[in-house]
Formats: C-alpha cells, sequence, structure tokens
C-alpha cells in the first residue's frame, strides 16, 4: 500500500506535466508558425493571446460528443485511449536533474521506445473503426510509417548505448559531462552526428509531424485518421501528438545533447536549475520541429518507405557496426 | 550536398519570421484606402446639404444587375420629388457604371465597406426619401443649354451694329 | 495554328533524370491481382467539392487501388453562374463586369478579352496609352495570378510557409491595382474603347518600390520550393504532358509551353502593346510537373521585366477613345483572344445590330486543362492527384462560368 501512496506523486506530477506542456506547446506552435508565416498568431484572448488554449480546451470540452453511424464501438471509443496513454507512460524514464525523475529504471531508452511504440497500434485503430475511407487512408498510411520508423530509431541511439554501456538514461547523461580539450562539450551529437540525423529523421516520422505527416495531410485527408473524432476524444489524440514531440524531443536532449548538463556551469550552480536546463534544451529541440514544420513539403509515401527501408536501415546498420569496430579497437575493456 | 535545398529553405523562413508580421490588426488598425476606391453607393450633397439628384434615371439604366430603383412624383410645376431612392447593397458588385453614368455627380462610390448587417431586410436601404429632386438645369452651370427645335433660331449677333458704328 | 517560330530558352528548363513517355513513377510495383489468393477491391473516394485543395469547388472521382489512382473522373458544375446567358442580357460596355468574375484571379486579361472582342465589332482605335496601360494592368495581374498560383501549389504539396511570403508579393500588386482600378478584384477596368483612367503618382510610386525587391524576392521564393529536394523529388517526372496530348486537349499558356510548344498569344499574335514590348517566352522539356513550375516561374521574372518597360515607356494621350455611351456594333461575329495567366482567353461574341450581343461565348482555359487531368492523373499516388491538379492552374470560376 505505501508503494502505491509513494508512487501516486510523481505519476501526478507526470500528469500535471503532460497537461501543461499541451497547453504550452500548442500556444508555442501557433505563435511560431504565425511568426514563420509573417503573421502574429493568437492575440486576442488574453495579453499577447496567453489564455488562448485554455479558451480551446474548455471549448473542446464542452463540444458535442459525436459517435458517427457504423463505426465500430469499442474500438471508437478505445483508440483515443491507446494513443493516449503510452505517451503518459513515456514521461517515466526522462531525467530532468540527478535526482530528478519519475522513477528510475535501469532499461529506461528500452522502455521509453518500446511504450513509444504503441502509439501507432491507437493511430489504427482510430482509423479503422472510424466509418470514413479518408480516415482509414490516413491509418493505413500512419501504420506503414510509424511502424517501419521504429527500426532505425532504435539502431541509430545504440551506437550511445555501446559507448555508455547502459540503457539507464541518467548514465547516458552522466557519460557526457565535461569537455574535451577544454572547449568542445562531450555531447554525442558531435561524437555521433550521423546516430543524430537518422534519429532526428525517424523521430518527425515517428511523430507524424511535416515532412512527414502524410496520415494527416491536411491537404489531402483533411484530419487523416483522427477526422471522425470531436471533443475531448479528439483532444486526447491532439495532446498525445504534443506530448509525444516532448518526450522525443527529451529523448534527443537526453542522448545527444547532455541532458541537464551544461559544459562550463560549475556542479554548484548546475544542480538546482538542471531542470530548467533540461526543459529549455527540450523546448529548443521543439522549436526546432516547428521550424521545419513551417518550411519543408511532404513527403510522398512511396518516398519515405525507400528512405526508411532502403536508405536509414543500411546506414544505421553500418554506422552501427562501424561504432562497434571504433570502441573495440579504442576501448577494448570496455568505455565506462 | 543533398539536403542543402533543405537548409536553404529553412534559412529563408527563419530570416523571414527575424523581419516581422506584416499584417494589420484590423479592426484595431485600418488601412487607408485609396482615393479611387469603390465601396458602397452613397448619395451627394451641394453646399446647402441638398441631394444633387434631379432624378433623371441614368444611373438606373446604367446598373448591369437592376439594383437600383427611383420612385419620384412630378409636381405641377415640373418639380420632382423622390419617394424613394432604393439600393440593394446585398446585390452591388461595386462595379461604379452607375456613378460613371451620372451626369450631375449626384451620387458616387463612398469608401464604407463595412457592411455587414445581421438582418437580410437591412441590405435593401433608401439612397434618398422623400426629399425634393434638384432641378437639373441649376446642377449643370457648364453644359450649353441646347436650342428648342420649336423656338426660333437665336439672333445673330449684332456685329452689323458694331460696324455701323465703327464706320459711324 | 500560327507559324511556330524558334524561342529564346532563357534558362535551361531541360529535367534531368525525367521518365520515359511510361506514366508511372519509380517504386511502385503493382501487385497483380489474385496473387496468392489475394482478393482486392478498389475503393471509390470523392475528392471535394468541398475539400481544403482544390482550388475552387471541383469534385474529382477517384477509384483507388491502395494509393494508387486507377481512374478519376472530373465533375464541375458546382460554381456555374449563367455568365454566358447574362452576357446576353447585358450592354457592351458591361461584359467586362461578367468576364472578371470567370476568372477572377486575372480580371484584367479576361475583361481586356471581351474589349477587344467589341472593339474589333465597333472598328475602333484605342489610343496608344491606353493600350500601354493595358499591358502593363496585365502584366501586374499575371505576377498577381502567378503567385496565387504558386502559394496553393507549396500548400497542396505540404510547405505552408511560401504561400503567405507569396501572398506579401500579391499584398503589393493588388494594392498598386487598387489604387488605379478601385478595387482589388473585380476591377472594371478595361472598356471598349480604353481604360477607366489613368496611372496615378501613387500608383507608379507603389510600383517602383515593387520593381525594386521582386527580382530577389522570385529568386527567394524559387529558392524556398524549388530548390527543397523534397519538392523536386515529389514533383520531377510526375504527370508528363507529351506534345501530343497536350495538342489534342486544346491546352494554351504554360502547360502548353512546358510541353515543349511554343505558342504565346502575346508573341504570335500581338495584341495591346505587345508588339512593342521586348519579352522572352520561357519553354520546358518533357512537360511534367517541374516544367510547368519552372515556365511559371520565369514568367513571373518577364512580366516583371514588362512592367520595368511599361512604366519607362507610358505614352502621352487620351486613356479612353471617342465612343458612344450606348455602344450598337453593326450584325457580325468575332473572336478575339488574349494570354492570360492560364492559358489563352478568348470571346466568341455575335451581335445583331442591337446593344446586347446574340451570343456570348467564354473560351475558359482552365477547362482543358482540368479535363487533361484525367488523362495524367491515373497512374499516379492519390498525394500526386492533388497535386496535379495544383499544378496545370485552374480557377473552378472560369470552367464553370
Amino acid at each position: 500500500m505505501s508503494a502505491v501512496l509513494s508512487a501516486t506523486p510523481p505519476v501526478l506530477a507526470a500528469i500535471g506535466l503532460m497537461l501543461v506542456n499541451g497547453v504550452v506547446l500548442i500556444y508555442m506552435l501557433r505563435k511560431v508558425l504565425g511568426h514563420l508565416h509573417l503573421r502574429l498568431g493568437p492575440m486576442h484572448v488574453g495579453p499577447k493571446g496567453i489564455v488562448q488554449t485554455t479558451a480551446d480546451v474548455l471549448k473542446l470540452l464542452s463540444k458535442e460528443d459525436i459517435k458517427p453511424n457504423g463505426v465500430d464501438r469499442w474500438m471508437y471509443v478505445l483508440a483515443p485511449v491507446i494513443v493516449f496513454v503510452p505517451s503518459l507512460m513515456a514521461y517515466a524514464a526522462l531525467p530532468f536533474s540527478e535526482t530528478l525523475r519519475i522513477t528510475r529504471l535501469d532499461t529506461g531508452l528500452l522502455y521509453t521506445f518500446a511504450v513509444l511504440s504503441l502509439v501507432p497500434l491507437g493511430v489504427i485503430m482510430a482509423g479503422w473503426s472510424s466509418a470514413n475511407k479518408y480516415a482509414l487512408i490516413g491509418a493505413l498510411r500512419a501504420a506503414a510509417q510509424q511502424v517501419a520508423y521504429e527500426v532505425p530509431l532504435l539502431l541509430s541511439v545504440l551506437p550511445v548505448v555501446m559507448i555508455v554501456g547502459s540503457l539507464d538514461l541518467g548514465e547516458i547523461v552522466a557519460f557526457q559531462t565535461g569537455v574535451w580539450m577544454g572547449v568542445v562539450p562531450r555531447w554525442f551529437v558531435l561524437l555521433l552526428l550521423p546516430s543524430f540525423v537518422i534519429f532526428m529523421i525517424s523521430a518527425l516520422c515517428e511523430l507524424n509531424q511535416t515532412p512527414f505527416d502524410m496520415s494527416e495531410a491536411e491537404s489531402e485527408l483533411v484530419s487523416g485518421f483522427a477526422t471522425e473524432y470531436s471533443s475531448m476524444k479528439f483532444g486526447l489524440i491532439f495532446l498525445s501528438e504534443f506530448s509525444n514531440s516532448f518526450v522525443i524531443s527529451a529523448l534527443a536532449v537526453t542522448l545527444f545533447f547532455g541532458g541537464w548538463t551544461l559544459p562550463f556551469v560549475p556542479e554548484s550552480i548546475l544542480v538546482p536549475i538542471a531542470p530548467i536546463v533540461f526543459v529549455t534544451k527540450t523546448y529548443i529541440g521543439i522549436f526546432v520541429f516547428m521550424w521545419i514544420r513551417g518550411t519543408l513539403p511532404r513527403v510522398r509515401i512511396d518516398h519515405l518507405m525507400n528512405l526508411g527501408w532502403k536508405w536509414l536501415i543500411p546506414t544505421s546498420l553500418a554506422w552501427l557496426m562501424l561504432v562497434g569496430v571504433v570502441v573495440k579497437l579504442v576501448a577494448p575493456g570496455g568505455v565506462g | 550536398m543533398w539536403g542543402k535545398g533543405i537548409i536553404t529553405g529553412m534559412r529563408i523562413t527563419m530570416r523571414n519570421m527575424l523581419r516581422g508580421p506584416i499584417t494589420v490588426k484590423y479592426p484595431y488598425e485600418k488601412l487607408e484606402l485609396p482615393e479611387r476606391a469603390r465601396w458602397a453607393v452613397a448619395p451627394t450633397y451641394d453646399e446647402e446639404g441638398r441631394p444633387k439628384c434631379t432624378a433623371c434615371m441614368a444611373c438606373i439604366r446604367a446598373c448591369p444587375d437592376h439594383i437600383l430603383d427611383l420612385e419620384v412624383t412630378t409636381r405641377e410645376d415640373k418639380s420632382k420629388h423622390i419617394e424613394h431612392y432604393s439600393y440593394e447593397i446585398g446585390a452591388c458588385m461595386m462595379c461604379g457604371l452607375c456613378v460613371e453614368a451620372c451626369p450631375f455627380d449626384a451620387i458616387e462610390m463612398s469608401h464604407d465597406y463595412e457592411l455587414a448587417r445581421i438582418d437580410p431586410a437591412e441590405l435593401t436601404y433608401a439612397l434618398l426619401a422623400h426629399v425634393d429632386a434638384a432641378p437639373a438645369k441649376r446642377a449643370r452651370p457648364a453644359a450649353e443649354p441646347k436650342p428648342d427645335p420649336a423656338e426660333p433660331a437665336p439672333a445673330v449677333p449684332a456685329e452689323p451694329a458694331g460696324e455701323e458704328a465703327a464706320d459711324e | 495554328m500560327t507559324d511556330l517560330r524558334d524561342t529564346v530558352l532563357t534558362h535551361a528548363l531541360q529535367a534531368e533524370g525525367t521518365f520515359g513517355p511510361g506514366k508511372a513513377p519509380a517504386g511502385i510495383k503493382r501487385i497483380p491481382k489474385g496473387v496468392d489468393g489475394l482478393a482486392t477491391e478498389h475503393l471509390v473516394v470523392n475528392i471535394g467539392p468541398q475539400h481544403p485543395s482544390t482550388h475552387g469547388v471541383l469534385r474529382l472521382v477517384a477509384e483507388l487501388d491502395g494509393e494508387e489512382v486507377v481512374n478519376v473522373e472530373v465533375a464541375v458544375g458546382y460554381l456555374h453562374r449563367g455568365i454566358e446567358k447574362l452576357g446576353e442580357h447585358r450592354r457592351y460596355h458591361q461584359l467586362g463586369t461578367l468576364m472578371d468574375r470567370g476568372d477572377y484571379v486575372s480580371g484584367i486579361h479576361c475583361e481586356l478579352a471581351a474589349a477587344l472582342a467589341t472593339e474589333q465589332l465597333l472598328d475602333v482605335e484605342v489610343p496608344p496609352k491606353a493600350q500601354w496601360l493595358r499591358s502593363l494592368m496585365g502584366e501586374i495581374n499575371r505576377i498577381a495570378s502567378h503567385m496565387v498560383w504558386f502559394g496553393t501549389f507549396g500548400l497542396d504539396i505540404g510547405a505552408m510557409g511560401q504561400f503567405l511570403y507569396a501572398m506579401r508579393e500579391r499584398e503589393a500588386l493588388v494594392d498598386v491595382l487598387e489604387s488605379v482600378t478601385g478595387q482589388r478584384m473585380m476591377f472594371n477596368y478595361v472598356r471598349p474603347g480604353g481604360v477607366l483612367d489613368d496611372i496615378t503618382p501613387d500608383a507608379e510610386q507603389k510600383l517602383r518600390t515593387f520593381m525594386r525587391t521582386i527580382d530577389a524576392y522570385i529568386d527567394e521564393h524559387h529558392a524556398l520550393l524549388g530548390g527543397n529536394e523534397i519538392f523536386q523529388k515529389r514533383v520531377r517526372g510526375v504527370g508528363i504532358i507529351d506534345r501530343d496530348t497536350a495538342l489534342s486537349f486544346a491546352l494554351t499558356g504554360a502547360n502548353l509551353r512546358a510541353s515543349g510548344i511554343p505558342y504565346d498569344v502575346r508573341r504570335d499574335k500581338p495584341y495591346s502593346a505587345y508588339g512593342e514590348l521586348d519579352f522572352d517566352v520561357p519553354l520546358g522539356a518533357t512537360g511534367d510537373a517541374w516544367d510547368r513550375y519552372l515556365v511559371r516561374m520565369e514568367e513571373m521574372r518577364q512580366a516583371a521585366r514588362m512592367i520595368g518597360q511599361c512604366i519607362d515607356g507610358l505614352p502621352e494621350g487620351d486613356v479612353m477613345a471617342k465612343v458612344p455611351k450606348v455602344l450598337r456594333p453593326p450584325a457580325g461575329e468575332v473572336y478575339a483572344c488574349v494570354e492570360s495567366p492560364r492559358g489563352e482567353v478568348g470571346v466568341h461574341l455575335v451581335s445583331d445590330g442591337s446593344d446586347t450581343p446574340y451570343r456570348f461565348h467564354y473560351r475558359a482555359p482552365s477547362l482543358f486543362a482540368m479535363q487533361v487531368l484525367e488523362e495524367i492523373i491515373p497512374g499516379n499516388l492519390l498525394a500526386d492527384a492533388i497535386m496535379l491538379v495544383g499544378s496545370v492552374d485552374i480557377v473552378l470560376g472560369e470552367i464553370d462560368r
């Protein structure tokens, strides 16, 4: 019983973080896209439109919950839940600082990827159960895309795991503290740049973000797999999407950009502000995602499949082998 | 290098983002319309505040969509009284042909573009109602009065008298 | 067909690595039906008439085999307003207001076609200043219309940024048009006999400011969208319209020139001031969507060049010939055509001597461009279908009239 009680505050914190994150990210997305497009974004509701997302959430809550005729009832209701819950679970292993985590998992990285790979299941269920051809097309595209890119996503981070020797996200961050030659921070993005590039591309595919947002291609399929959803079910799917982008960006920051560490700042200053550093870096990553979203056109589904199967997987395998050989040669006794 | 175009594109959007937005915060800020802008038709008035319209019906004939309609009563002294000069702004396409057709500059294309109404019945309203039409002669001072074919031809100017005077 | 002279290529528009005459893009393997006992079925999907990107109210009934479009049928008529019938009840100087609303994005060219037809029937000579003003406004409208095409083409492919950048350019031009004609879109500016009014100094100032930056902006737009590798991969080699198809479908304008046939009404049957202006007509090589894109981008640059020449070379004089208030052309029929941004806009006018036409026919280039879609879309993916609708640049107002 006490285990459940002691586990409740972190879980509530995770839920709270997810909700706050959703609110902030929706506003940030609209503002960033607006400014990229020479316009202002929300300005009306609250000073500079800050209260806009709250108004939107209240609107979503007050909408009629429509269930179209002909949908597969249980799958239709369950699909948003299956999309949402893994996104929440993925927060569990993220290291906000040395000591601040939802829970300490030895297999944090594997757990996060495993949980995130449940989201495509929910997407397919959502598209299939809506009695709508466009939703079906969107769901099948998502199935092909998200399932295919799970492989390069994981393969590209294996070099990181090989060098660090552990799947624990905290260990990976700890490995990246300090500097080389007094100047260059020991971040993996500099050491393993191809891994980072492959990870970024696969991450964009997993998140269904432009340039890989075929499953919600607005100019073709209106809303893709989520077309037939309204009110809070749509809200859950939407929230899960933003939450995923936070998780993936946080993973990128953890794996490649040193997590909550900063290279030249002494420990005493760093430890209290570590969560802030972590969240700031994550949000910079999310800003880059939004920047890409506002600029690039959409990739066609067969080009995407080609890219994934014919280019990313062989490249990440080759890179993995190369890193393995180098690690064995350079540090035959194992890296710390 | 593959990907160079993508990176250039991203630099372009960032550059545009830093240039700042170009939008106008309507309705708090409104742009000024150029002089020739054509929006709702409005009647014009002379210095004493009387409408310049003489009820000549040129605009009624000029309108392609038959939006204008003028009800006029003529008194015994040939002066006209405009009962109702109705204008269907809901159907008007602001082509300006009525204003071009008016010989008296009695209507103009105003700059009023905030024309939305809640009740569709309000989209047909009267430009002028229950006013006296301006007399045609007064409003056209520059035009030559046309010779009436019933009258005899005007007298030849008194040149012979001048010559006679010079001869004297 | 007019005599096809050699044209000048201003850029190397030869696309590299395009496909041969077949229509299927690389990477699509068609699984024959009945393989491994797998029974499949074609999905019939309605794209439109309410759709975020069908350039108006166009309905495409697409038969899909997975993602590939096997057959497409175009259904139009959702925007029919009876323009040709209404034209029989309008006087000749009011026909411009009807033509404006056909191709609403390029109103000057459509009004010009009607005015040219009426002038040919009346045998009226238009003063030179009006001719130059018509060309000037026409080229301004050409850039504005191509900006709409450019923005919506990118939107169809998924890029959102350049739509608003194109609208920024268009806004400057539409401001100029508003200063001169009085309205942003339905100009009613070109009349039989001339134009409505002269260009104002204010508008000329705005134009000169615009001219200073337009070339740099067009280069920026080309770098943003055309330079993008994802865009190029989606657009190169897709939707090839070969010469025979283009000719048999009576395509005109950029669609025809991208297929390699050098026909431009401004050069081959000059009207207004085009005989005296110096411009090149870009020509494509293969007729795929990439060539159509390049041809239109180059047309924008040439239009900017012509605007510069028109502002500097504007002659003095009247803007309107002496025409009676109510036009009564003698009985006869005439066909007058102009080069609008979409192709050859023509007006076939039959007069019976009264003050309204007997028959008023509006030849819309988008109608033929839309028909060629049924030829080029099958064999491509659904995503390409949307992209191809954007690449042939149709406006539904013209198609349905």
